[in-house]
């Protein structure tokens, strides 16, 4: 048994969108047992953080807002924090993962579009009709998945951050704030705005459906 | 405090997040004035609907498969086809890369036997060791390793049921013991069902209950000596564990809810439990 056996991935990689992806075992001898410590690194780090996946996708999902690039964020968020996994020596991986799937939507929204990232939005639009509606009729229309979506995608991206990271992911304001690199006043303040302007938006749609 | 420091201080308030002196001052502005307790109520509900009502995007299978083909050509292994197989790469442990290959090769049978022969061994005779230090931190090593498993491996529940008429006496069939099994809905801790686990050296319950997007795993097992009697809150890699005693059973709550969302649990489960 002097031969080093190993496992690895094949996959049929024409047609991603429509078909699901075939995924083989491919076994071959390895030379000398070169990266066999990477390979122990990357199945703990994988054992540690491939838990997170569906936190890191729906963080992304809702900072990019279309599934693809959703997609190739926490692909590449992945194997940034790989890269720098033998750095991390802190208790929360969740909070560290999400750190990085944050970063890497920044950039490509970035490079995609700067404008998204600003606070200034048409208030044109968002102004109709949004005192005519009642708080009540607000709340009722909020349970309404598809109408809350949209809301929450016309906002900035920084106020969607921060509502899926308190909402969805329940993070405290403390870790909000350091995930952020923001003092936790400024997380209460900016997730107050944030729900604010939610509700103007939710009433704002309420009044075009009218 | 006045309405305006009353609206600023609002959202922390309801987030649970102001220290118990300034929630206080809260709770008392909030108790004397209409205007603001009627703003408060909106504000509670709209972080309650946005909770509920925002869409959980949960990962589509192959992007799991992707970046496990990333992460193996980023460490330039090279990739070759060979035997199928269709299960993506089960990801717990270091020997798990190689388990493709077992269910291949027929001829490798017998070096599993002997490798798990070894392992046993090997196991057997270092296991009480380790555990002396910390059988704690063991025992919460392999609770959140079951949780997290349950979870990643579509094996979260043997039986799956919201009713607890349901779930009781199948898990009552399978074990040597009577686990209890209440129902939380009304609480907001729905039961999803119940498993059977191996922890510690003994069967164990498993009951899953949902909180929101998240899920809640309580292993339940007749208390033995070596369980510690005190309650114990611990916090591993984002997860929390809350333990307590009960009666004859030791309880063990596993989740990446908030510690205080665990210990409502607790109180709960106890609650339901006494009037039943």
């Amino acid at each position: 048994m002097a031969t080093t056996l190993e496992a690895e991935y094949v996959f049929g990689a024409e047609d991603l969108g429509s078909r699901a992806k075939v995924v083989k075992f491919a076994v071959f001898q390895r030379h000398e047992g070169q990266g066999a410590a990477q390979e122990h690194e990357l199945v703990s780090f994988e054992a540690m953080m491939l838990p997170h996946l569906d936190a890191a996708h729906n963080l992304a999902r809702w900072l990019m807002r279309n599934e693809q690039d959703a997609q190739d964020v926490v692909q590449e968020a992945y194997l940034r924090a790989f890269k720098s996994f033998s750095g991390f020596h802190g208790s929360n991986g969740r909070a560290w993962l999400l750190t990085i799937v944050r970063n890497t939507s920044y950039t490509l929204l970035k490079k995609n579009r700067a404008a998204d990232l600003t606070i200034t939005f048409d208030e044109e639009i968002h102004a109709s009709g949004r005192e005519s509606v009642s708080p009540a009729a607000i709340l009722e229309h909020a349970e309404d998945a598809e109408l809350m979506k949209n809301a929450m995608n016309e906002l900035p991206a920084e106020f969607r951050e921060i509502l899926t990271l308190r909402h969805q992911e329940e993070l405290s304001y403390q870790e909000i704030g350091e995930m952020l690199k923001i003092p936790v006043g400024t997380v209460m303040s900016r997730l107050a705005r944030a729900r604010a302007k939610l509700r103007e938006y939710l009433a704002s749609q309420m009044s075009q459906e009218k | 405090m006045n309405c305006e420091e009353i609206k600023n201080l609002m959202d922390a308030y309801l987030d649970g997040e102001l220290d118990p002196i300034t929630s206080q001052k809260v709770e008392q502005h909030l108790r004397d004035c209409p205007k603001c307790e009627q703003a408060y109520e909106v504000e509670t509900a709209m972080a309650h609907a946005i909770s509920r009502a925002a869409p959980y995007y949960k990962a589509p299978p192959e992007l799991r498969d992707r970046i496990q083909v990333s992460l193996r050509e980023a460490i330039g292994v090279t990739i070759s086809r060979g035997a199928a197989a269709e299960d993506p790469l089960p990801v717990r442990r270091p020997e798990a890369v190689r388990r493709g290959i077992f269910f291949e090769m027929p001829w490798n049978w017998l070096a599993l036997a002997a490798a798990i022969a070894v392992a046993a061994i090997v196991a057997s005779s270092f296991l009480p060791r380790l555990r002396q230090p910390g059988p704690e931190q063991f025992l919460a090593t392999q609770l959140i390793a079951s949780h997290v498993r349950s979870l990643m491996a579509d094996h979260l529940t043997d039986v799956a049921s919201s009713d607890q008429h349901t779930v009781k006496p199948w898990l009552d069939i399978k074990l040597d013991f009577a686990a209890p099994v209440v129902d939380l809905t009304g609480d907001g801790f729905p039961l999803i069902g119940g498993r059977l686990d191996y922890l510690d050296n003994h069967s164990a319950a498993a009951l899953v209950y949902q909180r929101r997007k998240h899920f809640i795993n309580l292993f339940i097992w007749p208390t033995t000596p070596v369980d510690g009697k005190e309650q114990k809150i611990v916090e591993r890699e984002g997860y929390h564990l809350v333990h307590w005693i009960d009666g004859d059973f030791t309880y063990w709550a596993v989740s990446d809810v908030s510690v205080g969302d665990l210990q409502n649990f607790q109180r709960s489960f106890g609650k339901q439990l006494a009037a039943h």
